[in-house]
């Protein structure tokens, strides 16, 4: 069983003072050394976009968070593919391989007024903008082949360019030509992380980790076994979202669980008592997808997934 | 404060393995580390404990490909500056972090979001290089198939820092000025919730050159970051930003002018020299050449490099505006010289910066030298490759630099401001 949790900023950690809590509360959780951090906040029970933006704070907090895959919340429709997958690919580079994202719709409607009023979008259509951003994004980590550095001084060598591509992407939503200027990821894609409590829950793509909130040991049965049956989220690990303050007992009740991912801003003290009844079955130095049981992803351009 | 903060500033350029398009072939470069958080924050450590008040990363919005051919022999860009200067951030507490962002490809909430973030992960230390974006393969990255014109990538850049002010000064708790989240750019109905940054927002740097350029840094920028090759160009750059400035009702001390300065230090000059001459030979002819394929997108090496050039196929095909091609390369055209020939002279002096080749003890002349000028307020200093050339710096020309009372010995604040010797904002 594995072990997640969604950490925000407070409202009152500004400040030096305030700062050093928060870096402070970091330190405990890293010390518990639970699976996986997703920085974001939360609405009711879905994740949307955070105080601090998801790309500039994962690199920073992956330095107090040293064990742990670190996954980002991202506004999925309103974000920049090429800015995304670049700071996704330098963010897995000096994580070693712990980084992820959970692009999310939820929250839209308040950020389509900060982003302008060409970004407003109803809920109907948010889904196929969503998975539209996820394959724009994707196609660029697939403008670089894993290979393709060489870096050979004595013969100048650096790169493989035959290894290297434009991919021009070109959806509904989102068209990027690419090469993209950064290596694909050490972990091919970044871990994939999906809310089953946000808008994209239907999406049919491919997800690694999937965060399911139920309120019944039936509920949560039922849509693991629909999870299971659908080819995008068959292999995923699926966490049960438990609320911090209640029972931790569901996901050891589900049938099918991978784990629990703690919510309504857990402290240290709760999430060392979900770490004391899921005891750590990972290594530290373990990349995110090792970690989570995915293979490497296919680049589509060599049918290869090399590691 | 301000003669505690010293006369001279330093800033780090750290453009991937430095200057130098040949330089990560040097036996004391260490191209791998670029991809390990382990050297961002040895750097960070080496650069804070030098006093610098800066490190800078620039930024491209393509990859290095000319049509479609990256080259195999030129270093990857550098990686994402947002990424670079947080993990930097965790293991330092002074030195200021200056992000190159274009306002071109991006949207104001986004990036004042990310201004915020990494001004609070660094407590108050995060500057923005703002700049616009004209390569002609950027537009095809973010769904647009032409550039915008230059003045108009100048007027939506003026109205993105308006907008994304709003957005700073609301995360402060100053009352949302709506009309200025409205432009012929923006249509913005609202500010977003994210973290107060604590320098209030990101010191403003530009590095405008043109008219447009000098304008907008001239109401905007707190540093500019400049190309200056000689001092008499140092110095009529910085006169005419302070006249601008004073113009505009500004303090001209308010904007600190920071020329570009490459960097070749040896224990004599003789041993600077051979090593400038053999950073130089490590650019190979096909990495000349791939140099000057991405410069102009066209990849040259699908011709003979020792043959001149096919001027007009190459003006036929060419990604960059022909005309701007044709006339860099006319004159090769006209004396026949071979591609190889002007492509290694092209690679030599990369980027119209000043190089300066010495030693610890003339560098510290030089500078000092600019700076009693008036040509400039500090240099932008782009390490020939890394880290050596910025190690030999830290090392052995900083200490010369605070031994003359250049250079503060120690900072003065907590803040990217505070270095600068800028005062709270308004």
């Amino acid at each position: 069983m594995l072990l997640s949790l969604t950490i925000d900023l407070a409202p009152d950690e500004i400040g030096a003072e305030g700062f050093r809590h928060f870096s402070d509360r970091l330190r405990a959780i890293d010390a518990i050394a639970p699976d996986l951090v997703i920085f974001g906040g939360e609405r009711d029970t879905a994740l949307i976009p955070g105080r601090l933006e998801g790309l500039v704070n994962l690199p920073w907090a992956a330095g107090l968070v040293t064990s742990a895959a670190v996954v980002a919340v991202l506004p999925a429709l309103h974000g920049i593919p090429f800015h995304v997958a670049r700071a996704l690919s330098a963010i897995d580079f000096v994580s070693a391989g712990r980084a992820g994202w959970a692009p999310v719709c939820a929250n839209h409607e308040v950020i389509d007024r900060a982003y302008g009023q060409q970004y407003a979008i109803s809920d109907a259509e948010a889904p196929a903008k969503h998975d539209d951003f996820l394959r724009a994004t994707q196609a660029l980590w697939d403008s670089w082949d894993q290979d393709a550095l060489i870096i050979d001084k004595a013969s100048g060598e650096y790169l493989d360019s035959a290894k290297v591509r434009r991919v021009d992407y070109r959806g509904p939503y989102f068209s990027t030509m690419g090469s993209l200027n950064a290596a694909r990821p050490p972990q091919g894609y970044p871990l994939l992380v999906r809310d089953m409590n946000d808008l994209s829950a239907d999406s049919e793509l491919p997800a690694d980790v999937v965060l399911l909130g139920a309120e019944t040991i039936t509920e949560a049965e039922d849509a693991i076994v629909r999870l299971r049956a659908a080819p995008g989220t068959a292999n995923a690990a699926i966490l049960l979202k438990v609320t911090a303050g209640r029972s931790l007992d569901l996901p050891f009740e589900v049938e099918g669980a991978d784990g629990m991912h703690l919510i309504g801003h857990p402290d240290a003290a709760t999430v060392a008592a979900a770490r004391a009844r899921l005891p750590a079955r990972t290594q530290p130095g373990d990349t995110a997808r090792a970690r989570f049981g995915m293979a490497p992803p296919i680049n589509p351009f060599t049918q290869k997934a090399l590691v | 404060m301000s003669r505690a903060n010293g006369r001279l500033h330093l800033w780090a350029f750290l453009q991937g393995i430095g200057f130098f398009p040949g330089g990560w072939r040097h036996a004391a470069a260490t191209p791998e580390a670029v991809f390990d958080r382990a050297y961002y924050e040895r750097i960070g450590r080496m650069v804070e404990k030098a006093r610098f008040d800066a490190i800078v990363f620039g930024d491209q919005l393509q990859g290095r490909d000319a049509a479609g051919r990256t080259p195999g022999r030129l270093a990857i860009p550098t990686l994402d500056p947002f990424t670079l200067l947080s993990a930097m951030a965790g293991v330092t507490e002074h030195v200021g972090l200056v992000a190159t962002v274009s306002t071109t490809y991006n949207e104001p909430a986004e990036v004042a979001a990310k201004f915020a973030t990494l001004d609070y992960v660094s407590q108050g230390r995060a500057g923005w290089n703002i700049v616009t974006t004209a390569h002609p393969n950027s537009p095809l990255n973010f769904g647009e198939t032409e550039l915008l014109e230059k003045s108009q990538r100048y007027k939506r850049a003026a109205a993105f820092v308006e907008a994304a002010e709003v957005f700073w000064g609301s995360a402060c708790g100053k009352k949302i000025d709506r009309a200025a989240l409205k432009s012929d750019w923006f249509e913005i109905d609202d500010t977003l919730d994210f973290v107060a940054p604590p320098q209030g927002r990101p010191v403003l740097v530009q590095a405008g050159q043109s008219g447009d350029g000098r304008d907008f840094a001239a109401r905007t920028a707190e540093a500019i970051f400049c190309p200056a090759p000689t001092m008499e160009a140092g110095k009529a750059y910085r006169d005419d930003m302070r006249a601008r400035a004073s113009a505009l009702g500004r303090d001209p001390d308010g904007i600190k002018i920071m020329p570009g300065l490459a960097l070749v230090i040896g224990g004599t000059e003789a041993e600077a020299k051979a090593r400038h001459a053999e950073v130089l030979e490590l650019a190979d002819d096909v990495l000349a050449v791939e140099y000057l394929s991405e410069s102009i997108g066209y990849d040259l090496t699908q011709h003979p490099i020792d043959k001149p050039f096919p001027i007009e196929e190459i003006v036929a095909r060419c990604e960059f505006p022909a005309e701007g091609v044709r006339a860099q390369l006319m004159p090769a055209v006209e004396a026949g010289t071979a591609i190889k020939d002007f492509c290694q002279a092209y690679a030599r002096k990369p980027r119209g910066h000043g190089i300066f080749v010495g030693t610890p003890e003339q560098m510290a002349d030089h500078m000092e030298t600019w700076i009693d000028a008036g040509a400039c307020d500090g240099f932008t200093l782009q390490p020939g490759f890394m880290p050596f050339e910025l190690e030999v710096f830290c090392d052995e020309v900083v200490p010369l630099l605070q031994q003359r009372d250049l250079l503060r010995t120690d900072y003065q604040g907590p803040m990217l401001r505070d270095h600068l010797g800028l005062g709270p904002l308004a």
